[in-house]
């Protein structure tokens, strides 16, 4: 485990030891160990402000960037794994290894759920892939949000779309999902089963039926969907998203 | 005999209609393919016909969904292409289903009949899919006619020859 932490601060010391040495300065003892025991007083305070603000760091990525950059003023890397206190904290390698496995779970899954996954089905997935560690963490739906936003960094590979009654469906495909089908998707989350008809898409967002028509046709030709034509109860033909349907798990 | 495990595509209404997307499509077919090995192997059964509207399989009754004739057809050219099936007639409506492909079922007899020692003698037919010897091997219970066609494979390799009894065929393997 890396131990930049404890060695920054060494390092620091250290140079600030040197810079005084070469102007020549005659340092007190005394004066020497003032400053090193303010700093580390310096770091004590910074480091029950963290406990402090636990949540909030991990919360928002502001606040976390400008915890962060008071950190490396002083020579600490907050995101090193590492023994002791950071690894309470553990925020670097916490969201690297969830953003990870969000990932992985996605992908794994995509054959079935056609690269669209509900919130709540991955978090209940992600916890039971992370199992009993013992640095296991209870994972919330805003640690994966913040999670999927780092991946970000693989274009629009893994974007998260609102979708209505609070509801968040991960996308793990390539290519862009579009606001229109984003609609369609709310739609669809809204009943149970999870599928749309032509009559729904026009009643629900008010669109007129060719458009209706397009929308769904553009869903079904990217795959994130799958067309019934036995239908007869809704007007015979019917589309339905496998990551919306219950009976799948 | 345990309940048949559907998988839950098997409730999802579009598993019944031939997917336009390709993707989305060949999964729908392998997962097709893969349920009617299991099934049929689960039933012992070694024949379908893309007409048979009520059988379980094709027919989801509680959902009020089935296969077309159509369908089914291109999911039986699929396991004809993987080695699990054939058409027994040249409307192809009629065809014959097996669970290992006839290559692997000739290997098996043939490890079986030298594993006891029945090199250079005559079996029957009837010996090998239902003797009492073969009981607990995995070809055993298979329908004769797949078995015949599966030993057909062994005697162009020339391990085996098949002879024409009264009423059965004699086979003498090498």
């Amino acid at each position: 485990m890396r131990r930049r932490a404890g060695l920054g601060a060494i390092q620091q010391q250290q140079l600030a030891a040197e810079k005084y040495k070469d102007k020549g300065t005659n340092l007190q003892e005394s004066q020497f160990e003032q400053m090193t025991k303010q700093m580390e007083v310096f770091r004590m305070k910074l480091e029950e402000f963290a406990v402090k603000h636990k949540q909030d760091i991990r919360k928002n990525s502001h606040f976390r960037k400008q915890f962060q950059e008071m950190c490396a003023a002083i020579g600490v890397d907050p995101l090193a794994a590492g023994k002791g206190f950071w690894s309470v904290l553990g925020i670097g390698d916490f969201y690297y290894e969830l953003s990870v496995q969000v990932v992985e779970v996605c992908l794994a899954a995509n054959h079935n759920t056609g690269g669209l996954m509900e919130l709540s089905e991955l978090r209940r997935r992600l916890i039971a892939a992370r199992g009993q560690s013992a640095v296991h963490q209870e994972i919330t739906n805003e640690d994966i949000l913040m999670a999927t936003k780092k991946l970000n960094i693989f274009g629009n590979g893994f974007v998260v779309h609102k979708v209505g009654k609070g509801k968040y469906m991960v996308q793990s495909i390539p290519g862009e999902l579009s606001l229109e089908e984003t609609k369609v998707l709310t739609v669809a989350s809204n009943t149970d089963m999870g599928f749309v008809t032509l009559r729904m898409l026009t009643e629900h967002l008010g669109w007129g039926e060719l458009r209706a028509k397009q929308s769904l046709d553009k869903t079904l030709s990217e795959g994130l969907c799958w067309v019934d034509e036995q239908d007869t109860e809704n007007d015979g033909v019917s589309h339905w998203f496998p990551s919306l349907f219950p009976g799948r798990f | 005999m345990t309940e048949f495990q559907w998988p839950w595509e098997y409730t999802f209404p579009p598993f019944f209609t031939l997917q336009p997307h390709e993707e989305t499509r060949n999964q729908q077919i392998k997962v097709w393919a893969d349920l009617v090995l299991r099934y049929l192997k689960y039933l012992n059964k070694y024949q379908v016909n893309i007409n048979e509207s009520t059988f379980p399989l094709f027919n989801n009754e509680t959902l009020k969904r089935r296969l077309s004739p159509e369908t089914i057809l291109v999911i039986l050219e699929y396991l004809q292409r993987t080695g699990h099936a054939a058409p027994l007639d040249k409307r192809r409506i009629e065809w014959q289903v097996y669970w290992y492909t006839l290559e692997e079922y000739a290997n098996m007899v043939y490890d079986w009949i030298q594993q006891t020692g029945q090199l250079n003698t005559i079996c029957t037919l009837y010996e090998i899919a239902s003797g009492e010897n073969s009981e607990g091997m995995e070809f055993h219970g298979i329908d004769e006619k797949v078995l015949l066609n599966a030993l057909r494979t062994l005697e162009i390799k020339g391990k085996c020859e098949v002879v024409e009894l009264d009423d059965s065929y004699g086979i003498k393997f090498f």
